[in-house]
This record gives structure tokens, C-alpha cells and sequence, in this order.
């Protein structure tokens, strides 16, 4: 590297992506994952986007090990996780199985969609849930800014479940992943990832 | 000696009294109060004043003892005691000397509450009212006897006042709260002013008045033992020996003895206030200026007595129309004008005005004490804080209704479809289920129902699991679970109806 291009890396007003301080994360369990994600997990207060083709892919079992991690991250107290207008109602003897007492589940169910983005800026500006997972559906670039001022206000990280076909949208999303099912694994394509860069992710062993 | 005159004191050997009352006598002179006047008003038939007001004219009625096989009669209306009906009398008894006679099943909760609105009413006279349970208000009314023409007059105003309500009470004055109570039980209309006189007169009063337990009761008659007058001649230190100090303090809070303090009946206090406003408003826009004035005089309220709320009212009053009435329920108790402004706004966002609107109500439900907290030094805002969760319901449930906001519990049951239910956020930790260890995984997302699969392809990855199980109710299962995988790549929980039925449902997603 030339002296010039040194001394130009250290003008304060350049900014590289790559030496951006890493985030508070919490792993997200599957390690192949956590390699390809600056700070090694989910980043916390921020909005994360997963893009799925179809519910039920596999995306909970994919959050599952960072919930069980979030509920009870401190003082041993549970915390609430909240899932926003979920397709279908959680299974509570699942719950149970998988760990999360489901009595800090709490499943919200507004009836128009317009009040779903509400609900959800509401529940991570207040700051008192592990983790907020929504299922918001066509939300403008906009209403996403906003879920993710409100994510980092209340130092919440959000899970926006949204269909594959707003892959092409701009989100202001910290984080994006696509998932696609592939043979009891998860294909995981990370569109975009502050800090870090795209990867693909094949065949991720999810039970 | 329970006697407390000077004649049985003094004269009696300093030996003799030392074997016969270890327990020193209390002074002969009057602990409680020379000044007191205590008011009793024993209600003898308020069980069945409770619940059926009014009926002592009415045909024969009767309330019986709860959990009481003979079913004891309790208490009886006038009609009733005029053909043959006392209290204790079996209902059967009863029965056969009324073939028509109602009767109804004790109830404690309403008896408790009119005896609570019955010592609201005796705050007329005095600022110093406390009950006895079961059915007796007592109310100190010495400072009060100028201001209502004496003892006889208020005692007539008294009566006239529950006859004109239906109920029946005997009223007894004497200078000590549990004295008044005897007199009043034994239903001697009685007006002791003079604490000396109590002794004297108590030794005229039946056994019964002093409602003592019913084995104590026993052993005394077995004594030989039949009226008050009896039980003053007892040595003291025998008789706190044999049936425990209580009944002795009791005795000498009656006669003025020792002295007997009450607990006082307060009424609870509440918010209830009505906010005018200048111009009718037509929109709910228009309300927050005055309702931001009632919330902060709210606050000031609650936080002068250091007292929160659970529920806030607020009546909308349309001139010529129905109040629109508002119901805000706090999932934790809380005093804060900030937060309820929040709420009610989500709550007015959603509530659409028929008429302009011209005043407002805010009352508040009953006064909590609240709990304060400390703010932490070193908050990290990642702990569990139960204050910002109660926030977060409360201002959910504000805008989106009570019902869209729940947490799903497991309940110990095999068929999937009832192993959960809908319960309040934040409750109890659902128990563990004994059997989870052993069977098959469970899907994340369940359908509200099964949905039948027509040409449905794709392929089965585990099973059968076979759940065949609630033919006692009726709502029996007989089902073969398989986990499968769609073509789109989706694990679905599938099942396949036992013989006859034969069909394919999809019943979960593994998500």
C-alpha cells in the first residue's frame, strides 16, 4: 500500500465497512452461520430481515438456539419474545419442547395491517422484550426505517419474517438473509450485512 | 377472681389470693375511656337480609348453613318464626312444619358486603365505626349526643332508619364497645352511660351473648357453668389457664377493665371527578385538552396518598344522550398521568363519537398502594424490567383489544388439538408434562383446525405416531401423525384418520 493510500485510510472522515466496530451479537447456534456474520451472531438492537418463499421453511428452527439464548439472557429472569401476526398460532407443548416457556410468548394479533407496524415499533421501542419476531407483510421503506430507529431505541433486536418477493426492495435493514429449503437443510443467501459482506450458506443442518 | 369489685379483693388473704390469681387483677379502675359511648347494632337476621332485602313481610323464607348436611336453619323471617321456625332447626324440620317455605343457601361474600355498607351508614353518626363480624357494627357516639338531641334520639333515628331499609337490628349503648356488643346480642335495649354499672349488669346477660366458641360453651355448661353471672365468679387464673388468655382479655374489654381497641372502618377512598368543557367537542381531538387537566389533577391525587390504579373510567356526556363510558384496565398498577394519557388515546383513537361531547368523568376503581421502584445505576435496559412489559400491554391492548394480545400454554393432554390454551401474558409458568420426554416432536405453528389435504404430494419422513384417545368425551381421536415434506421444501404435520375415515389433514407446520 502506497503512503498516499495510507494517509488518505486515515482522513476521520472515511469510514470502512470492514472496520466498523463490531455489534453486540448473539449467536445464532449454527456455526457455519455465525462465521459468515460480522461479530459472530444476530446483531442486537437492529432489524434483521429474513426473505422466505414460503412460511415454514424452517426460518423459526434457524432463530430457535438465539431465542432460547435472548429469553433468559440475564439474571436467569424470563423475558417476553413477541411474535407479531405469526401465520399460525404457536404451538405451545413445541414451545415447551424446544425450551421457551410459553407463558413469555406473547402472540399478538391485530386485525389490519397498519396497526401490525405499530404493534411492532411498539414492542421494540419499549425495550422490554428479548426479541421481537414480526410477520408485518408490505411494510414501505419508510415504516422499515422507522422498526429500525425503534429496534435500536429500545436496544431490541427485530426479526422481520417477509416473503421472497420484496427481495429486490431497498430495506434499511442491518441485517438480510433469503432462506430457501434444500434436502432438511436450509439454503442461506445473506443479501446484505453491515459490517461484512454477501455469502451463501448451503445445506445448513437445521433439526 | 373474675369479679372484679373491691369486696372480692381486698379482704380475701394474701396467701389464698396469690394461690387463687397469679394473674394480677387488673386495676378496678377503668382502662377503657371514662368518656366512650359505644353504639351496637346486632343484625340478627342478616343472612337472609343479604340475600333476600326486604321479605319480612313476604311469605315464609329461610337462609341455611353452608356445607352443613341437615342444612341448619341460620336465620328466619318474621312469618317464618310465627309458624314454629328457629334457628338451628334442621331444613327438613323446617320443611315439614312449612311445606312452602323458601330457602336459600347461605352466602357469606353477600353478607360481608352489606355489613360494609351498613358500617358506611353508621359514619352518619360518627367518625369512629367498626364492625364485628359476623353482624355487628359498633360505632363510638359520645362526642355525637349533643349534635343529635341525646342517646334516646339518636337511637330512635337509628332504628327508624334500617326498619325504613327492612332490616331487623337490636341497638345497645354502654360504655364499652364489646359491653354494647352483649347487650345488643342478648337483645336488651339497654343504655349503660356508667362504666361502674357494666360489671353488675354483664352478670345479668345469658351465656350466649358472648358468643364464645362452641366447645368452650360445652365445657363451661359441663361446669355447671350457665350464665355470665356464673362465669365472674371463676378464679382468673384458673379459668386463663383452662381456656387461654383471650377470653379472659375479652371479658375485662367488656367490663371496662382493660382496654379493647377497634380497628376502624375507612371507607376507601376514590377518584370520581367531572370536567366541563367550554365548547362541546366534536371530535375525540377535542377532548384531550381537558382530559390532560383530569389526568394531572389524577396524578396529584394518587400520588398525595401514595396509591396507584388498575382501572380508570372515563364517561364521555353527550348533552341528551347515553354517557359513552371507557374502560381502562393497567396490567400493573400504576399512577402516572403520562401513561393513561397514552392509552386513553389509543383507546379514544378507536371509539367514534355519536354526539359532541360536553363533559367529562374520570373516576378511578379502588386505590392501590403502589410500589415504588428505584431507578438502577446501572441499568442496561436488558434486564426484565415488569414495569416497560405492563407498559407494553396495557398500550397494546389500548389499541388492538383485549383479545388480540395472549400467550398460548401447554395443558397435560394427548390429543394435539387441546394440549394448549389461551391464557394472559406473563401468568404462571406453564408445568412441565410428564410424558413430553417420550414421544415424538411436536410442530412450532398448529392450525386452528385440521385442514383436509386433497392431491397433496410430497413425502412422509417419520411416523406413524398414533394418537387414538378421548372417547369419554365425545370429542374422540383416532389418528395416525406422520411428519412430511412438501414440495415447496415445508415439514408439515400431517395425519391420516384411522378406519372408516381414511382421510389426509394437515394439522402443524415445524416452521
Amino acid at each position: 500500500m502506497s503512503d498516499t493510500l495510507a494517509e488518505l485510510l486515515r482522513h476521520p472522515a472515511l469510514w470502512r465497512g470492514g472496520s466498523a466496530s463490531a455489534p453486540e451479537t448473539v449467536p445464532t447456534g449454527f456455526r457455519a452461520l455465525d462465521a459468515r456474520l460480522p461479530g459472530g451472531g444476530w446483531p442486537l438492537s437492529t432489524l434483521i430481515e429474513l426473505l422466505v418463499p414460503t412460511a415454514g421453511v424452517g426460518e423459526i428452527r434457524l432463530l430457535l438456539p438465539a431465542l432460547r439464548t435472548l429469553a433468559t439472557a440475564e439474571g436467569g429472569k424470563p423475558r417476553w419474545i413477541v411474535w407479531l401476526a405469526p401465520p399460525h398460532l404457536p404451538y405451545a407443548p413445541a414451545l415447551a419442547d424446544a425450551g421457551l416457556d410459553p407463558a413469555h410468548m406473547l402472540v399478538i394479533r391485530p386485525r389490519a395491517g397498519l396497526d401490525r407496524l405499530w404493534a411492532m415499533e411498539q414492542a421494540l421501542r419499549s425495550g422490554a422484550c428479548a426479541a421481537v419476531l414480526g410477520w408485518t407483510g408490505t411494510a414501505g421503506d419508510q415504516a422499515l426505517r422507522r422498526l429500525k430507529l425503534a429496534a435500536e431505541e429500545g436496544r431490541t433486536p427485530g426479526f422481520l419474517l417477509r416473503p421472497s418477493a420484496h427481495r429486490a426492495d431497498c430495506s434499511p435493514a442491518a441485517l438480510r438473509l433469503a432462506l430457501a429449503a434444500r434436502d432438511c437443510g436450509l439454503d442461506i443467501e445473506i443479501l446484505k450485512s453491515q459490517g461484512g459482506g454477501p455469502a451463501r450458506i448451503e445445506r445448513l443442518p437445521i433439526h | 377472681m373474675l369479679e372484679g369489685s373491691p369486696a372480692t379483693i381486698t379482704p380475701a388473704p394474701a396467701s389464698r389470693q396469690r394461690a387463687l390469681a397469679p394473674v394480677p387483677a387488673p386495676r378496678a379502675k377503668p382502662a377503657a375511656g371514662r368518656g366512650q359511648l359505644w353504639l351496637a347494632a346486632h343484625f340478627t337476621r342478616l343472612p337472609l337480609d343479604a340475600l333476600l332485602p326486604g321479605t319480612g313481610q313476604a311469605r315464609a323464607a329461610v337462609v341455611t348453613a353452608l356445607d352443613d348436611p341437615r342444612r341448619a336453619v341460620v336465620a328466619c323471617n318474621e312469618r317464618a318464626t310465627r309458624q314454629g321456625i328457629t334457628p338451628g332447626m334442621s331444613l327438613n324440620a323446617a320443611l315439614a312444619l312449612v311445606p312452602g317455605l323458601r330457602a336459600e343457601e347461605q352466602r357469606h361474600a353477600a353478607e360481608a358486603a352489606l355489613l360494609d355498607r351498613l358500617g358506611r351508614w353508621a359514619l352518619q353518626f360518627t367518625p369512629v365505626v367498626s364492625l364485628e363480624p359476623p353482624a355487628a357494627v359498633l360505632a363510638e357516639v359520645r362526642g355525637s349526643l349533643d349534635l343529635f338531641g341525646g342517646a334516646m334520639t339518636l337511637v330512635r333515628r337509628a332504628l327508624a332508619d334500617l326498619s325504613a331499609s327492612g332490616l331487623s337490628a337490636s341497638l345497645a349503648l354502654a360504655p364499652t364497645a364489646r359491653g354494647a356488643l352483649w347487650l345488643a346480642r342478648a337483645d336488651l335495649a339497654m343504655t349503660v352511660t356508667r362504666i361502674d354499672a357494666m360489671p353488675g349488669i354483664a352478670a345479668r346477660l345469658p351465656l350466649a351473648c358472648l358468643q364464645w366458641p362452641a366447645d368452650t360453651v360445652a365445657t363451661l355448661a359441663g361446669l355447671g357453668i350457665a350464665s355470665v353471672a356464673d362465669l365472674l365468679r371463676l378464679p382468673r387464673a384458673g379459668f386463663a389457664a383452662r381456656f387461654g388468655p383471650q377470653l379472659l382479655d375479652e371479658l375485662d374489654e367488656g367490663l371496662g377493665r382493660r382496654p379493647g381497641p377497634r380497628r376502624r372502618h375507612v371507607v376507601p377512598e376514590r377518584f370520581d371527578e367531572r370536567l366541563d368543557l367550554e365548547d362541546a367537542a366534536e371530535t375525540t381531538g377535542g377532548l384531550q385538552p381537558p382530559l390532560e387537566r383530569g389526568l394531572a389533577r389524577l396524578e396529584n391525587f394518587l400520588r398525595a396518598r401514595a396509591s396507584g390504579i388498575s382501572v380508570l373510567r372515563v364517561d364521555l356526556l353527550h348533552r341528551g344522550g347515553a354517557p359513552t363510558r371507557l374502560r381502562v384496565a393497567l396490567a400493573r398498577t400504576a399512577c402516572d398521568a403520562a401513561h393513561l394519557r397514552e392509552l386513553l388515546r389509543e383507546r379514544l383513537g378507536r371509539c367514534r363519537l355519536a354526539l359532541p361531547v360536553v363533559a367529562l368523568r374520570l373516576r378511578s376503581g379502588v386505590l392501590l398502594p403502589l410500589r415504588l421502584r428505584d431507578a438502577g445505576l446501572f441499568e442496561r435496559g436488558r434486564s426484565a424490567n415488569p414495569e416497560a412489559t405492563a407498559r407494553l400491554l396495557d398500550l397494546l391492548r389500548a389499541r388492538l383489544g383485549h383479545e388480540a394480545v395472549f400467550c398460548v400454554l401447554q395443558v397435560a393432554e394427548h390429543r394435539p388439538e387441546r394440549a394448549w390454551r389461551i391464557a394472559e401474558p406473563g401468568g404462571t409458568t406453564s408445568l412441565p408434562v410428564p410424558w413430553h420426554a417420550a414421544r415424538p416432536a411436536r410442530p412450532l405453528w398448529v392450525l386452528a383446525e385440521p385442514q383436509p389435504l386433497e392431491n397433496w404430494e410430497g413425502a412422509l419422513v417419520t411416523g406413524p405416531e398414533r394418537i387414538e384417545t378421548g372417547w369419554w368425551d365425545g370429542h374422540d381421536v383416532r389418528r395416525d401423525y406422520y411428519v412430511a415434506i412438501s414440495r415447496a421444501g415445508v415439514r408439515l404435520w400431517i395425519f391420516r384418520e384411522r378406519p372408516p375415515g381414511q382421510r389426509w389433514f394437515l394439522h402443524g407446520v415445524f416452521g
